[in-house]
């Protein structure tokens, strides 16, 4: 079973990801949770920069145009697996799981983590347009994708959402939220 | 094309997963003439045909407009609703074609869709636009 946890950045995958990560770590050593898979967490970005899979330098945005395809080489044969990226929608997946976050907080999450203006808001902007959500379902179909709504849950609760998921006990869900408002 | 600069506007598109947005505003981009909101934005029902929800959109921002001694609009397009062939939002290219329908001359077109980044992006093409 491959997972991948996408969403526009400041959604919150790499801190639900880590809940995950230990709970499966706890689970792991006693072989007591048969519900929850054995799924390794895989978090791309950190792949991507000890491994230098990309291309180009984009200069405007400060950041590393990932070479997909080198990454998707890298990723073969790695199948019992939660990938955690907001490129994690372009490669092969069993579900996608896109993690929402309302702009607004979205922003605020992503000033408090450190970054620019600039960033905060293009990231803002793409959440408020479901750019992540639509790509993850041109590329996966309705019947794969799964939403999170971020924006009143904390990181436990996320972490819940992932694990229910993974169990097969949530249902595919896309389009439920619209923050098109943030725009207009 | 002959452009009488005071006779062109710029249309806005906001196109996302399930609903479409569209607002004109002069050249410049100050001056607002016209604004779908509310309940004439479209709100997509997976069921429906959304082409028709944009039309409707479209045809009544185009007698705004009109009304406003606008004859012609160039259009900027940011979200993936204007891009993937098969997303079910109505879209921008149903907007598009419904504002030319109503005799807006559509001058130049352009896809300004945000990517998302942190210390990485994708390629355009992938996602990357
Ligand atoms: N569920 C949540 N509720 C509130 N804040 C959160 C939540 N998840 C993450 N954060 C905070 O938001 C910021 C972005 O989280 P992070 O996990 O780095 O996002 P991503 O990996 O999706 O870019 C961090 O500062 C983190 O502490
Ligand atoms: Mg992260």
């Amino acid at each position: 079973m491959r997972i991948a946890v996408t969403g526009t950045p400041g959604t919150g995958k790499t801190t639900a990801t880590e809940l995950l990560e230990s709970r499966l770590a706890d689970s792991g050593t006693e072989g007591d949770d048969e519900q929850t898979p054995d799924l390794e967490v895989i978090h791309l970005n950190q792949v991507l920069e000890d491994e230098a899979l990309y291309t180009e330098f984009d200069a405007d945005r400060e950041s590393k145009i990932a070479d997909l395809e080198a990454l998707s080489d890298w990723l073969e044969g790695r199948d019992d697996v939660v990938i955690e990226s907001h490129l994690a929608h372009h490669f092969d997946a069993d579900r996608v799981v896109v993690l929402r976050c309302h702009p607004e907080t979205l922003e605020e999450r992503l000033r408090e983590r450190g970054e620019t203006d600039a960033k905060a808001a293009e990231n803002a902007e793409s959440e408020a347009l479901d750019v992540i959500l639509s790509e993850a379902v041109e590329e996966h179909g309705l019947e794969s994708v799964y939403e999170i709504d971020t924006t009143d849950r904390d990181p436990e609760a996320v972490a819940d959402e992932l694990a229910a998921v993974a169990t097969g006990e949530r249902e595919p869900s896309a389009g439920e939220v619209d923050f098109m408002e943030y725009l207009t | 094309m002959s452009q009488d600069d005071d006779k062109w506007g710029i249309a806005h598109v906001h196109a996302s997963f399930n609903n479409t947005v569209m607002t004109v505003t002069d050249l410049t981009g100050a001056e607002t003439i016209a604004k779908s909101s509310g309940g004439t934005a479209v709100k997509q029902n997976r069921d429906e045909a959304s082409p028709y929800a944009a039309m409707q959109m479209a045809e009544s921002i185009a007698e705004e407009v009109k009304a406003a001694g606008i004859t012609g609009l160039h259009v900027r397009v940011r979200g993936p609703g204007g891009n993937l062939q098969k997303s079910p939002g109505p879209g921008a290219q149903a907007t598009i074609r419904a504002l030319a329908r109503s005799g807006i001359e559509i001058g130049r077109i352009e896809d300004v869709t945000p990517i998302p980044h942190d210390g990485s992006r994708a390629p355009k093409g992938k996602g990357g636009y």
